[in-house]
């Protein structure tokens, strides 16, 4: 793992030690910490509730089992967003063969959830590489370094993916936006 | 200065990467441009959508995933996290 040891605060490299030396415990201080962030993100990539929990749980039960290879320089949350990545991408390739439907809605504020539908179907129609950096970078406001990082590929690239990723999403909520706009939108 | 140069910027306004200075010179330069400014703004409002976007997690989910971790052999008891004191590293005074 990269060194940046800016990125990991005083709580969790204590419990990265901890858990590095053997003391099962402290995977529940990590969970504390990442367990929603890494759900938001399997369930952006997922579109689907059980799935994202699933993906969550098994995302921690292997920082759990590779808990020997931890290490307190920086580079734990890229090291974590990118076991739940692999597990994400699992699963996906799981769902094209079994054509799982996507499952977008979820309890709250009933003014937000249908955009929030179709925010979320919007972006399961992306695919994956403008995806991906839509969700790390707009929606998890992970910094473009990191998330070139996490995906392997250059910070121009991400970059490229990104600002593309924008415009297909805009166009996926076109109907929306005309509406908004009363006008086409550009091409 | 020609709108050729702002619709090069016009991914740069969406994620608001811009200096202001240069905003605002984009919004002056779209009043003149229709479709520079529908760019502009849908773009910007898809940026501005994912970010305010809440988050789909629950107790709910949160309590799921607890259980699968316990059941599949995470020995551990949730605790509630560090106060925000702890969570970030103080100069050292004096």
């Amino acid at each position: 793992m990269p060194n940046d040891a800016s990125r990991d605060t005083l709580a969790e490299r204590r419990w990265i030690v901890a858990l590095a030396e053997g003391d099962p415990s402290a995977l529940g201080g990590l969970y504390e910490l990442y367990g929603e962030r890494i759900f938001r993100y399997a369930y952006r990539m997922l579109g689907n509730r059980a799935d994202a929990e699933d993906a969550t749980a098994e995302t921690f039960l292997r920082v759990l089992r590779r808990s020997a290879e931890l290490r307190a320089d920086g580079a734990f949350r890229t090291w974590i967003f990118r076991i739940a990545r692999n597990l994400c991408i699992d699963k996906l390739r799981q769902h094209k063969l079994m054509e799982l439907p996507p499952d977008a809605q979820y309890p709250g504020n009933e003014d937000r959830s249908t955009l929030r539908v179709t925010v979320q179907q919007a972006l399961d129609a992306l695919p994956p590489e403008y995806r991906e950096p839509l969700i790390l970078c707009d929606l998890e406001e992970m910094g473009a370094r990191e998330a070139a990082e996490l995906l392997k590929i250059s910070v121009p690239a991400l970059k490229s993916r990104l600002y593309r990723g924008r415009r297909a999403l805009r166009d996926k909520l076109g109907t929306h936006f005309e509406r908004t706009y009363g006008q086409r939108l550009p091409s | 200065m020609d709108n050729d140069y702002h619709r090069k910027l016009v991914d740069l306004y969406a994620g608001r990467e811009l200096p202001s200075e240069i905003e605002a010179e984009m919004e002056i330069a779209a009043h003149g441009d229709a479709e520079l400014a529908v760019d502009m703004a849908s773009l910007r409002q898809t940026v501005d959508t994912l970010r305010s976007e809440g988050s789909p997690f629950t107790e709910e989910s949160y309590q799921r995933i607890l259980t699968k971790l316990l059941i599949r052999g995470a020995a551990f008891e949730a605790r509630t996290p560090d106060p925000a004191h702890l969570q970030y590293q103080l100069p050292i005074q004096g």
